[in-house]
């Protein structure tokens, strides 16, 4: 579309998007460092960062996506001044250009921090932090040193905290300055010398209280971090707070995050190590109990069971079938006798039945041939004229045939 | 009861983990009764052992002094601040 003046006519999309490569083409615009101080700061719940970077004449709308902002180490907030590393782009929505940032780096420690990320990238690639080197913090703990300020916090509160759980533990204290020049080499002399001189300390604190960057510095120089790497005795770095980390802490076999929590996670809860021990020897007092219930248990029942394989109970088992024996054969044979007794008795009757006396009692009566006794029979027996005798019941009558008669049949 | 010899270089877990070892063993009640006696004599005189380890430490809070390159003293420590001017620890 043409104006009548001939000259182009863009719309307002097509500009911006000019402008826009305008931006995206030069190469300073693209990666630069913007120092200024920070205004309007808000963070959104979705985690990106929305300020303004200004100083005295001008001012520039920032912005910080998540996936930046949570790389940084401290929180930004209003009139905090800062370097800013990012592109300059345009936001189309209200044509305006802005900076979005990739790094925020408070400014004034940029060069110690700097600093820090170099040593500490140096000592990393030398190993001295690497986990093999750890030398574990040993669990008797009769004795241990401390490396710091006699006069702060961080004594005061290892002490009372050492004391409450340990009650009798030694503790040796190093007084050593914590910050300044000297911090640095003083504390790092005292690692040696106790190496040196002692050889019953079980471990050493060293560390401090809170402070600033600058007031913490010393636990972020080499010859410290040296010293600890070098140490026989094994070293617990306990420097501020909880998010302060040192090279210190990064050279030293453990890592507390204050004074305080070193003393409460090296030194033993001596309440809960006798109690341990009041258990185990309750433990033991049992097992031996069951322990010999058990065996005692299995005794009574292998008493039980000898009595029951005994020759004893054998022999009796003996006595007792013999008896039976006896008693069955005593029965049997009375029941022969009686049976034989009945059979005499019934023969007897029987014999009773045939004896020619009871015959001769009913009525009947033999005759019998004199002389000889013969028994007459038949009438051929006997002839005309011989004797004979007649026996009755209670006597016999002597006779003589007469006359012989045949009964015909 | 046998008699353990306290051994000043055994660490306090060592005679603990044995001590827990020689539970373990009468607990699993696989022994003899002599075997499990001795254990219980053993097991007995460790805790015994234990106990005196926690107690062998003198509680002491000692100050280095060095005063040289090889010279150095221990003295009591006591807190500078006012806090402490109990002397409570």
């Amino acid at each position: 579309m043409n104006t009548n003046t001939g000259a182009m006519i863009y719309s307002v999309s097509k500009i911006t998007q000019y402008i826009k490569n305008i931006f995206s083409n030069d190469d300073i615009l693209q990666d630069a460092w913007v120092l200024g101080e920070i205004s309007n700061f808000k963070l959104h719940s979705s985690g990106h960062m929305y300020f303004i970077l200004k100083d005295e004449n001008s001012q520039i709308r920032c912005v910080m996506f998540r996936g930046n902002s949570l790389h940084l180490n401290f929180l930004p907030r209003d009139g905090l001044k800062v370097k800013i590393r990012g592109s300059i782009s345009v936001y189309e929505k209200r044509v305006e250009y802005q900076l979005y940032a990739r790094e925020i780096l408070e400014a004034g420690k940029g060069e110690l921090y700097l600093a820090f990320e170099k040593l500490k990238n140096t000592l990393k690639e030398e190993g001295l932090f690497l986990e093999k080197y750890k030398k574990p913090i040993p669990f008797t703990r009769k004795k241990f040193a401390v490396i710091t300020s006699p006069t702060g916090a961080a004594i005061r509160d290892i002490i009372s905290i050492s004391m409450r759980r340990f009650s009798n533990i030694h503790i040796v204290v190093v007084p050593a300055l914590v910050q300044g020049i000297n911090a640095a080499s003083d504390i790092a002399y005292k690692i040696d010398f106790l190496n040196q001189h002692f050889n019953d300390i079980d471990f050493i604190i060293i560390g401090r209280g809170g402070g600033s960057i600058e007031e913490l510095w010393a636990f972020n120089e080499e010859i410290l971090a040296r010293s600890i790497f070098k140490s026989k005795i094994p070293i617990v770095s306990a420097v501020g707070h909880e998010t302060d980390f040192t090279i210190s802490d990064f050279a030293a076999d453990l890592r507390s995050p204050t004074p305080s929590a070193a003393a409460e996670m090296n030194i033993p809860d001596k309440n809960q190590l006798l109690n341990n021990i009041y258990t185990i020897k309750d433990k033991l007092k049992l097992s031996i109990i069951r322990n010999h219930e058990k065996k005692l248990e299995k005794l009574k029942y292998l008493n039980k069971n000898l009595r029951y394989l005994s020759p004893e109970n054998k022999i009796n088992q003996y006595y007792q079938f013999i008896d039976e024996f006896i008693y069955k054969s005593k029965n049997t044979l009375k029941n022969n006798i009686k049976i034989i007794e009945e059979k005499i008795k019934k023969d007897l009757q029987r014999l009773d039945a045939l004896n020619p006396w009871s015959v001769i009692k009913r009525g009947y009566s033999v005759c019998r041939k004199i002389p000889g006794y013969q028994i007459v029979k038949k009438i051929e027996d006997i002839k005309i004229a011989d004797n004979f005798e007649v026996i009755i019941s209670n006597g016999r009558l002597l006779a003589k045939v007469d006359k012989k008669e045949e009964r015909q049949s | 009861m046998k008699k353990e010899k306290i051994d000043k270089n055994v660490p306090f877990e060592d005679y603990l983990s044995k001590l827990e070892s020689i539970v373990k063993k009468l607990e699993e009640g696989e022994l003899s009764l002599d075997e499990s006696v001795k254990l219980y004599e053993e097991g007995m005189g460790i805790s015994k052992i234990c106990l005196e380890k926690l107690d062998s430490t003198k509680k002491k809070i000692e100050e280095l002094v060095i005063k040289g390159e090889d010279k150095y003293l221990l003295k009591p420590f006591t807190m500078n601040d006012k806090e402490n001017k109990s002397n409570e620890f």
